[in-house]
């Protein structure tokens, strides 16, 4: 990615900086504030809905192009790493994975619109959900069993099927050669979902290893501990290589794991490619240019976006299921304890789509021509308070679970009974609440959360 | 609620439609006793006024020379628009509109593809979408060595009943498969689980396939694959002295939510037990006990139509494929001849009365599996309302040939009513489910009548040594199962060994496009369309015989046709 592009997102977004909606009743500054409904009293609030698209589809592109360069770094380090297995390197390799997930959690909220995440064909052009690689960039539970090692009965199950003897790393007979080919082609293998291969999830597997904890299902009644998964760095040591420690293994083990780390790192920065040039600005008839010009339907997709990543994808996936099962595995970034950022990270995209603003890795601030200004100038300012405060609700609910986990309580310790399922509870409980929100400004603006171009071409 | 609005409007526009639709031609029912393809008559000059008859659904019957407006949209308002390899497993549209409905679909969508907690000893499979590949149909193995993953082999006596030892099916692995690198782990091992210490899968079933050589009226070959079923390696020791197994495929699953609400009174006039109209065709509508209920329900689901509901179809695989108990199967998937999986099956957090999945979880498999949209038909241009002519002559072929005796090509669902389970909440199950009020009252095209017909052939059981030499007792001297036609010859439920539901058969065209490997049939021996319409017998054998009588053009408007599904 060029230094270039990403100047011109960040002219076109700095165009559109200035937009607030305050109305001087119920906006950020309450009674205090200026009225400015309509921007005809001296405050500028006034937008058009092709503004807060063009604002989203700015974002769109900043936040990919992050996960991008950050996944870039990511493959430096690993590389790092398997050049050189040291305590150090191994641990600038995770560094490097975290930091990989603070852009790309903030990118989901771009996921349920049929946009390129989803829908983006090997050809460039977009097609219809499913056609994307969100499932190969970021699919979970992963299947850990076909890739490398893993102890029995952890949690129940290894996941994934039965599909090959032995996993890729260990299988050389089968597998001779691992790169990014091999493990394309065993993603989804047989046709079953369950057998995730890649992403950024394989490459947390291949770093961290399982997370052994405790586990309340095992039916032993301890507590977890708050690590994360256990790899030593000798699993890609060329000297003394191990699976697991106190494991010895061959040399040629280390040396797979070793090509499979980076074969996943070089398909997740193609396909992360692929999704940041469909919504690079100034591109005729790319998904950016199409999305800005796509009216209510951009519109109603990007509400329905965010309403079906706050409800089914974190509230209901992320966070309910693992908080119901009290389960490790059904955690999303379960190798490394990660899963606190994720939530995090998820709600975030969400909130940045309401207020059209993101703040860069680099710390360079994207913003412009909001939903919530939109709201206001459409004279819906309790609504636009209302969710502008549900959104900080979910945020503020959010950075507790952050802040536990970012001082010795993580995820997988908050979900068990008796722990601080409250804390988990309060994220949930905030979500559905914005939600309901959300929906209400799709009714308000008169926009269409679900793609239904297919059905309404169609004089039925 | 969004969506909502403008759904009723979307239906009420097509329901205007439906009304309006003039009837041409003659009003051919369905039945008729001349299976042989017919050229349409011309109508007669003048002909005297005949009230309009109704079919089954009390609409206006199909014809065969024209198709009506609304046919393309063949799970009416669950209908979806995607024709990629993911087509089987789209959302209702009014699920994707509803932000909460939403959320259980999703939820309901991980669980379904995600293995349990609490699974085996004995099964199958790990997890639903493990057999339901993509939401779609299962494979057949690629080899003879090569365990069987989404399919498997029913097992019992010549009466009905399941086998003392193993059980109404044979699971290939324990759980040691699925829980370690191993694969091989918890494959059977002959006599390993007999002293009840070690558990392995109950026994290893592999098919050979011999090659059938045929020929169209036109002289066209053709080529069949005949299957031949050998189990070995029983880790229990020997079935029963009557053993009968029955190879299954598994099926896929979306559009299970309108099947299971179409009237059962529409499907019940449709039966004709005793073949009292002498067209050759009996079908048999069954009545199944309702677990929850205990009432007796219309039989839908199953190949033998042994379940009348999505949840019990559902809370049945969970116990026997997975081995995941459940309020409805609170068994492990172990008979108590087997006491090397119940005691590992004690070793389970969840042991005895303390059930596997939830009621809440398994009502979300539930409400996700009752509300996967069925593909749109292809081959129409929305815009000019066009239908490709192919499909259309094939079509009419398909109606001549009397396929649509049994393959029915549209329903009308009555009400649906929420989850017997519950309303499904993010946290909880209240009672009283609501309505799904999308699945109810639609007109759709599933192709399929529901019911049971004969469908011809016989097997027979034999004990061979690997090198084929007869034998009677050991660890090599396997069962062998061999079949003429399309019999398992294992009476089921109230079907007996010839009888087989009739399948939908909409996502025809669209299954070779979820997975490439799938193939066709119960047992997946048909590697095209055309080789499942020539291994039809019994009941379908003057529509068999129809289709060998095709010209080949004629024959590729009727695959044309099929593949439009």
């Amino acid at each position: 990615m060029s230094v270039k592009k990403l100047a011109i997102a960040s002219l076109v977004a700095a165009v559109l900086t200035g937009c607030n909606g305050d109305d001087g009743d119920n906006g950020i500054a309450g009674l205090d504030g200026l009225k400015g409904a309509d921007g005809a009293n001296g405050v500028s609030t006034f937008v058009k809905r092709q503004d807060v698209l063009t604002t989203n589809a700015n974002i769109a592109y900043a936040v990919y192009s992050d996960s991008l360069i950050t996944a870039q770094n990511l493959r430096d380090d690993l590389a790092a790493l398997v050049a050189n297995p040291t305590e150090q390197t191994f641990a600038q390799a995770k560094d490097a994975w975290l930091a990989s997930r603070e852009p790309y959690g903030q990118t989901e909220v771009y996921r349920f619109r049929s946009g390129p995440i989803d829908a983006l064909k090997e050809d460039g052009t977009i097609g219809v959900e499913g056609d994307g690689k969100e499932g190969r960039i970021n699919a979970w539970p992963l299947a850990e069993a076909i890739i490398d090692y893993v102890a029995p009965a952890v949690n129940g199950s290894a996941q994934g099927d039965v599909v090959i003897s032995g996993s890729i790393i260990t299988n050389a007979a089968d597998y001779p050669t691992i790169n990014k080919d091999t493990i394309a082609d065993m993603f989804e293998h047989g046709e079953d979902e369950a057998n995730v291969t890649t992403g950024y999830h394989a490459i947390e597997f291949l770093l961290w290893g399982q997370d052994l904890n405790l586990d309340a299902t095992t039916g032993d009644g301890g507590t977890r501990d708050a690590s994360g998964g256990q790899r030593p760095v000798t699993d890609y040591s060329m000297t003394a290589c191990t699976s697991g420690t106190g494991t010895p293994a061959d040399v040629s083990v280390c040396t797979r794991r070793g090509q499979y780390l980076l074969a996943a790192a070089d398909l997740l920065i193609e396909d992360l490619a692929a999704v940041t040039t469909a919504w690079e600005p100034g591109v005729e008839g790319n998904h950016y240019a199409n999305f800005v010009a796509g009216g209510d339907e951009s519109l109603g997709l990007m509400l329905g976006g965010m309403g079906r990543l706050s409800f089914g994808e974190l509230a209901g996936e992320r966070i309910n299921i693992a908080l119901t099962t009290n389960s490790q595995e059904d955690e999303h970034s379960c190798f490394s304890d990660n899963t606190h950022r994720d939530i995090f990270l998820n709600a975030k995209g969400v909130q940045n789509s309401y207020l059209g603003r993101y703040v860069r890795v680099d710390g360079e601030v994207i913003e412009g021509a909001s939903l919530h200004d939109l709201l206001v100038v459409e004279k819906n300012h309790e609504l636009a308070n209302d969710l502008r405060g549900a959104l900080e609700k979910t945020m503020a609910s959010a950075a507790v679970i952050d802040t536990k986990a970012k001082t010795g309580v993580p995820f997988d310790n908050l979900i068990q009974q008796s722990v601080s399922q409250p804390n988990v509870v309060a994220v949930i409980a905030a979500l559905v609440k914005q939600t309901d929100q959300i929906e209400l400004a799709a009714q308000v603006l008169n926009v269409e959360t679900a793609d239904l171009r297919d059905d309404t071409d169609q004089d039925i | 609620m969004i969506m909502n609005q403008s759904f009723s409007s979307l239906l009420g526009h097509k329901s205007k439609l439906f009304t309006s639709v003039v009837v041409v031609g003659m009003l051919a029912g369905c039945g008729g006793s001349d299976k042989k393809p017919t050229v349409q008559p011309e109508p007669e000059p003048n002909p005297a006024p005949v009230k309009p008859a109704k079919d089954h659904s009390g609409l206006t019957p199909l014809t065969a020379s024209e198709i009506i407006s609304g046919e393309h949209l063949a799970g009416g308002a669950v209908t979806s628009f995607i024709f990629n390899s993911e087509a089987f497993e789209q959302r209702a549209l009014a699920v994707a509109g509803n932000f909460s409905q939403d959320a259980n679909f999703t939820a309901g969508d991980h669980i379904f593809r995600t293995p349990h907690d609490g699974m085996g000893p004995l099964m199958n499979a790990a997890s639903c979408q493990g057999c339901h590949l993509k939401d779609g149909r299962g494979v057949v193995p690629a080899s003879p060595v090569e365990a069987m993953r989404s399919m498997f082999l029913r097992i019992g006596d010549s009466q009905g009943n399941p086998d003392p030892v193993y059980g109404g099916q044979l699971q290939t692995f324990a759980v040691q498969s699925f829980t370690t690198s191993d694969r091989d782990a918890g494959l059977p091992k002959a006599q390993g689980s007999i002293n009840g210490d070690e558990l392995y899968g109950e026994a290893f079933a592999f098919i050979k396939y011999e090659t059938i050589n045929g020929q169209y009226a036109d002289g066209e070959s053709y080529q069949l694959r005949k299957p031949t079923y050998y189990v070995k390696d029983l880790s229990f020791g020997e079935f029963n002295g009557d053993v009968r197994l029955s190879p299954r495929v598994t099926p896929s699953v979306f559009g299970a939510g309108l099947l299971e609400v179409i009237k059962a009174d529409t499907i019940v006039a449709l039966a004709d037990p005793d073949d009292s109209n002498n067209d050759g065709i009996s079908g048999r509508a069954v009545f199944v006990n309702e677990t929850m209920t205990g009432e007796q329900k219309l039989g839908r689901f199953g190949y033998k139509s042994t379940n009348p509901t999505v949840l019990q179809q559902s809370a049945g695989a969970y116990r026997g494929d997975m081995g995941i108990t459940n309020s409805l199967f609170k068994q492990e998937p172990c008979t108590e001849l087997q006491v090397a999986c119940l005691s590992v099956a004690e070793q389970e957090t969840t042991v005895g009365e303390d059930i596997d999945i939830t009621d809440r979880e398994l009502a979300l498999v539930e409400f996700y599996t009752r509300v996967l949209a069925v593909p749109a038909r292809r081959g129409f241009d929305t815009t000019t309302e066009q239908w490709q002519a192919d499909v259309t002559a094939g079509r009419t072929l398909f109606f001549n040939s009397g396929c649509v005796d049994c393959h029915t090509p549209r329903h009308v669902t009555g009400e649906a009513p929420g989850s017997l389970l519950g309303e499904v909440m993010l946290s909880t199950l209240l009672p009283d489910a609501e309505p799904l009020d999308y699945l109810a009252n639609q007109t759709i095209y599933p192709y399929t009548d529901l019911l049971l017909h004969d469908m011809g052939g016989s097997c027979k059981i034999t004990r061979e040594l690997a090198d084929g030499a007869s034998c009677t007792s050991g660890n090599s001297c396997m069962y062998v199962q061999r079949c003429e036609g399309l019999a398992d010859d294992r009476p089921e439920g109230q079907a007996d060994g010839r009888e087989w539901k009739t399948p939908a058969l909409w996502g025809l065209g669209l299954v070779k496009t979820v997975n490439p490997k799938a193939t066709f049939l119960h047992d997946g021996r048909a590697r095209t369309i055309a080789e499942a319409i020539l291994w039809h017998g019994g009941e379908a054998s003057n529509s068999q015989k129809a289709f060998v009588n095709l010209s080949k053009v004629e024959r590729d408007q009727l695959l044309s046709f099929l593949n439009s599904l």
